[in-house]
């Protein structure tokens, strides 16, 4: 299990959510707020471990997901 | 200031007083499809941008710098946008007032054009020809003579 934190000044939950729902079929993970942050907590799936996906590079590009629809979003060219 | 933390992986402080959060973000989205981008808050107005190559091998110093060149540049260009933004306010609004052209059909049905609101015509150009320039003593003649041609037109009409 890895723990990714995302600082609520800097992403948008949305997107957070957006990125989580669209690795869903490759992990699961758990949501928290912990003071200024937003926590996900990322477990790879037996499946996608065995599909030879590496669980840090799984986080990785949840992350970067997550920061690339939080910076269309603040652009104005969010779709939600 | 960056710090290289091996594996690829490198982090670069920045003060948001000197670089806005949009032009932070315009670099990390140029930066997004070949780095893993990932912003923290380290202190008030303070925020740490921690990059990591896709691609092994890539020299992460030379990254970094990348990372400020292109931040500057972003940084730059908002400025530029800041200070033209009434400028091109300005003439975005004179070119839709000009798309805008003559009012429509509705427009001139919504109006309110009456007896006492109608414009004054002293020179006669909404009068038609016939109404300007026709003698006044012929009125008569013509008219029945209008209505001859009328009934004759009529009853020719209706023989078989």
């Amino acid at each position: 299990m890895i723990e990714l934190r995302f600082h609520q000044e800097l992403y948008d939950g949305f997107a957070i959510d957006e990125a989580v729902k669209t690795y869903a079929s490759y992990a699961s993970t758990e949501l928290e707020r912990d003071g200024g942050n937003y926590v996900v907590k990322v477990t790879a799936t037996p499946e996608s471990l065995a599909s030879g996906i590496d669980e840090r590079t799984l986080c990785f590009e949840l992350s970067n997901y997550a920061l690339g629809l939080t910076i269309e979003r603040a652009r104005g060219g969010g779709t939600g | 200031m960056s710090v290289d933390l091996g594996e690829g992986l490198v982090r670069v402080e920045f003060d948001e007083e000197l670089y806005p959060r949009d032009a932070i973000y315009g670099a990390a989205y140029v930066f997004i499809d070949r780095c893993y981008v990932h912003l923290d808050r380290v202190a008030d107005k303070r925020i740490q941008v921690s990059l990591k190559a896709k691609k092994p091998g890539i020299d992460s110093p030379a990254l970094a710098g990348e990372f400020q060149n292109e931040l500057l540049g972003q940084a730059w260009r908002q400025k530029i946008v800041e200070d033209n933004r009434q400028l091109v306010e300005t003439i975005t609004a004179r070119a839709l007032g000009g798309a805008a052209g003559p009012p429509g059909l509705d427009e001139l049905l919504a109006m309110d054009i009456g007896e006492e609101t109608a414009f004054d015509d002293p020179l006669g150009i909404a009068m038609s020809w016939e109404e300007k320039y026709k003698k006044k003593g012929k009125t008569n003649e013509a008219k029945g003579e209008e209505d001859v041609v009328g009934a004759s037109a009529t009853s020719g009409g209706e023989a078989p």
